[in-house]
């Protein structure tokens, strides 16, 4: 079975496309029910309409039952200018529904994005989001995680720090130089290359221990994982 | 007497038997606010049916504001008393 594939950027592009037509089937949707109300609700002249098809209708010639008729049609104008004001209230109504479903939609494109990026970086597996240097205590804490560093390791990361704040990239022997306190010209390029790779054996060691290779005291060493990722091929 | 002169005189009278007055009742509606009257109107001689009356009695209506809603019907001298009271202020008017 091939692996199924997805990238971030992908789903926020397809999420995206997904989010316009949403928005545009929802507005369209409640614009057009809108525009029905507006059409099919009766207006004023629909009561006066009614009434001089009475008139007509049931053969009234009498003056006194004509001026009834007419008092009826303004009955129902006053009726419809109350319809009137229904029809305003229904439609801030029909403005609120729209938002409210643009609003939810909304949310629920960002829940899935987030939801994707989530186990995207979960497969990602260490994303450093924070590196704190205590060079009084010689800890470095990645992510809250406390590892203990020698000096040597401790002076090499903060340079690195330091320079990563300045946007700037090293060489060895300008490594070398900073810790040594030499000029770049008489420090040695290896020197400083062997200076990494003491940082990273020492940091390294300790990151796998605490997150892949524990060590339980008087006991033994077990993989600290979940037992459902493990697969053998 | 000619038969020429027979049958002329058949021809005016069969001309001047549509040459009485006559009358049709209507109604008639103004709008806002609804304003509906039954009435009755005198006709030229030459519009005594309902497809030439219409035409007529429409625009006579229409000067004062009225729109015409239907011609009853089309009668003689005979029938106006009848449809006086029903008329009232409208009887003959326009």
């Amino acid at each position: 079975m091939p692996d199924r594939i997805s990238s971030v950027s992908e789903t926020r592009m397809a999420t995206g496309r997904v989010l316009v037509i949403g928005i545009v089937a929802v507005v369209a949707v409640l614009g057009l029910s809108a525009s029905l109300l507006f059409v099919n609700l009766p207006d004023a002249g629909a009561f006066n309409a009614a009434v001089a098809d009475v008139f007509v209708l049931m053969d009234v010639r009498n003056p006194d039952a004509t001026r009834v008729l007419e008092i009826m049609a303004q009955t129902g104008t006053a009726f419809s200018q109350v319809l009137e004001s229904y029809r305003a209230v229904i439609f801030v109504l029909m403005v609120f529904a729209t938002a409210l479903l643009v609003a939810c939609l909304v949310f629920l494109v960002t829940i899935v994005i987030l939801n994707r990026r989530m186990a995207e970086i979960e497969r990602q597996g260490i994303q450093v989001s924070s590196l704190v240097l205590s060079r009084e205590e010689r800890v470095v804490l990645i992510n809250n995680l406390a590892f203990k560093l020698t000096d040597a390791a401790m002076e090499t990361l903060a340079v690195l720090a330091e320079a990563r704040l300045d946007d700037e990239v090293l060489s060895g022997a300008q490594i070398e130089a900073m810790i040594a306190g030499k000029h770049t010209t008489e420090a040695d390029e290896a020197a400083g290359a062997t200076r990494i790779k003491r940082l990273r054996d020492s940091l390294g060691n300790q990151i796998v221990s605490e997150l892949l290779v524990k060590n339980i005291a008087r006991h033994g060493y077990v993989l600290a994982i979940d037992k459902s990722v493990i697969k053998m091929i | 007497m000619s038969p020429r002169i027979v049958s002329l005189t058949c021809l005016a009278v069969l001309a001047a038997a549509p040459a009485q007055a006559c009358y049709a009742d209507y109604r008639a509606k103004m709008d806002n606010p609804l304003r509906l009257h039954y009435g009755v109107i005198s006709l030229p001689d030459t519009a005594c049916t309902m497809d030439a009356a219409r035409p007529i009695i429409a625009t006579r209506l229409a000067a004062a504001g009225w729109d015409l809603l239907q011609i009853i019907s089309i009668f003689g001298p005979d029938d106006l008393a009848t449809r006086r009271s029903d008329a009232g202020s409208y009887f003959l008017r326009f």
